[in-house]
């Protein structure tokens, strides 16, 4: 589904991902996990075309790295970006028709958002609510959400745990889990590896823009070369 | 779009209501009050369709404004003025005349094109980028008014303009206007523009064309703000440059913030109170007598009273009176 070939993504000068290749087959939940500064940003921001980067991202064959953003999400990319990023001053309700703007009509954006509501009671109970208002596991759930409204044929969750109380970050995990249960293909960027790796079919260790370990849940969760990785105690 | 269209319809009843009684009940002076507050308004929602949706602060209106009045001037005032007025002008500008629709059509067209393409630099500027290149153009085309007297005739008055509106039609042109602003603000472009504005970031991962929104939004504004224009030059019937300068940005601008940038209620409530209530200052600048007690007079008053508005709204309330709230969110359940 996904496959990135040779990917270096940079800011400004500076080349904070060397030449990295991955793949996610479809229907699979693929983590890239790495301590902060690891370029897994980076990675995500350089497959949904908002930085300048260099190599190959694939998408069902199709070659993204050359398009604008827009026309990477009419081709099946969407991202629940870092730190939410939810539209603060606009209704939950708008939140999530800017999500399927450029890629539906409005017959579906209603179907969609209506079945997203559903999804997310929560949300359901707050549509018309300013999403600024909204709690932070809230907030990630609109976020989510609003990356779905497009249709997606994957899913990028960048560090959906960010700054969540623990059993919120369960939440939103189950979030994941049942995304996957339906089918969804899903890229996501974590610190919190224990809980990323339980629920991937594959990982992928970054350090310092490189990938240093790669492998199934049970292949990582037991290499100490990780935890070091990931803890920096040895 | 349906609480939208309840909103506008509210909106409308007030500066209609307003229209009627100046009409029928108001003194000549009365009546260019009101229609002075209404050119105002249609300033205020072209400015609140960009400065508001975008959140980005815009110096340059007054000038857009200008461009309008001028170019409609041009275009409409008889050549049996303009070869007094303007005996020396070029390209044959006093050579020909046109009926006041074509010539406000060919004024929007102007303002348009002018618009489009200096909004092709803003909608790339950052925030502080884009409001200092605003203030530049505002300095650059009031220059061009004030030097260009071949043309314009600069402080002097253009004078010989056909007074083809009224109190009327301009009320009727506040009401479309209305309209068009909030309509803008709940379509699609608006919906993605105040998105961006709340964060950039976020918007372009969900595919927004940050640049293109703008420029929508930029350009409407500055068509807005030359129908502004056209309305104050085709019923006062003489313009100068001056109008079109730092008094009248800081004035609008005072407005909007006062109401609330973000909607277009607080454009319209902002623009009603400063209009009215100035010009209670303005009666107490002339030092009146007040239940037998002789004021002072105190020159100035006003110009302190507007800059004061400014720096308490800022203070205490700087989302403006309205906020995030459009008035039928004061009256319906969400």
């Amino acid at each position: 589904m996904l496959a990135v070939d040779q990917l270096s993504v940079f800011h400004g000068p500076i080349e904070a991902v060397h030449g990295i290749s991955f793949n996610v087959a479809a229907g699979q939940c693929v983590s890239l996990l790495g301590p902060n500064g690891a370029g897994k940003t980076s990675t995500i921001s350089a497959i949904t075309g908002v930085v300048r980067a260099t190599g190959r991202i694939e998408v069902d064959g199709e070659i993204m790295s050359d398009q604008p953003v827009e026309s990477r999400i009419l081709k099946g990319v969407s991202v629940a970006p870092e730190g939410r990023r939810v539209f603060a001053n606009l209704s939950v309700e708008d939140n999530l028709k800017l999500g399927g703007a450029i890629v539906q009509n409005k017959a579906n954006i209603r179907s969609d958002i209506a079945h997203w509501l559903q999804t997310f009671p929560v949300l359901g109970e707050r549509r018309a609510q300013l999403a600024g208002t909204l709690s932070g596991g809230e907030q990630q759930m609109l976020a989510i959400a609003r990356a779905l409204m497009s249709r997606p044929k994957i899913l990028l969750l960048d560090e959906p745990s960010l700054g969540l109380a623990p059993k919120i970050v369960a939440q939103i995990f189950d979030i994941i889990r049942h995304l996957k249960n339906e089918g969804m293909t899903i890229l996501l960027v974590e610190q919190n590896a224990t809980q990323a790796l339980k629920l991937s079919d594959y990982s992928y260790l970054l350090n310092n823009g490189k990938i240093v370990a790669e492998g199934s849940a049970e292949k990582l969760g037991q290499s100490n070369e990780l935890m070091a990785e990931l803890t920096g105690i040895a | 779009m349906t609480r939208g269209l309840y909103g506008v319809a509210l909106i409308s009843i007030v500066l209609i209501a307003i229209g009627v009684a100046t009409t029928y009940f108001g003194s000549r002076y009365h009546l260019r009050l009101v229609y002075g507050a209404y050119v105002n308004l249609l300033v205020v929602l072209g400015l609140q369709v960009f400065m508001g949706n975008a959140r980005i602060t815009n110096l340059s209106h007054s000038a857009f404004m200008g461009i309008g009045a001028y170019v409609a001037a041009i275009c409409v005032t008889p050549e049996t003025v303009k070869a007094i007025s303007l005996p020396q002008a070029p390209w044959g500008l006093n050579a020909f005349s046109l009926d006041p629709i074509s010539s406000a059509l060919i004024a929007i067209a102007i303002t348009a094109i002018i618009a489009a393409l200096i909004g092709l630099i803003i909608v790339r500027l950052t925030a502080i980028g884009a409001t200092i290149v605003s203030l530049a153009v505002l300095v650059i085309v009031h220059s061009v008014f004030l030097f260009r007297t071949d043309i314009f005739k600069g402080n002097q008055a253009f004078f010989g303009i056909p007074q083809v509106f009224s109190l009327t039609s301009i009320v009727i042109l506040s009401v479309a206007v209305v309209f068009i602003a909030r309509m803008f603000r709940e379509s699609k472009w608006g919906v993605q523009l105040r998105a961006s504005a709340d964060d950039e970031l976020g918007a372009q991962a969900s595919g927004v064309n940050i640049h293109q929104v703008r420029l929508i939004a930029w350009i409407l504004s500055g068509i807005l703000l030359s129908i502004a224009g056209i309305a104050y030059a085709f019923y006062l019937g003489t313009i100068s440059a001056r109008p079109f300068y730092f008094n009248h940005v800081f004035l609008t601008l005072a407005m909007l913030i006062l109401g609330g940038m973000r909607t277009v209620t607080g454009a319209v409530l902002g623009t009603l109170i400063i209009s009215f209530g100035l010009e209670s200052v303005r009666w107490i600048e002339t030092g009146p007598v007040v239940l037998g007690i002789d004021l002072p007079e105190v020159l100035g008053l006003s110009g302190v009273v507007l800059g004061a508005v400014i720096v308490l709204t800022m203070a205490f309330r700087p989302e403006g009176i309205m906020g995030d709230r459009e008035v039928e969110d004061l009256l319906l359940k969400p």
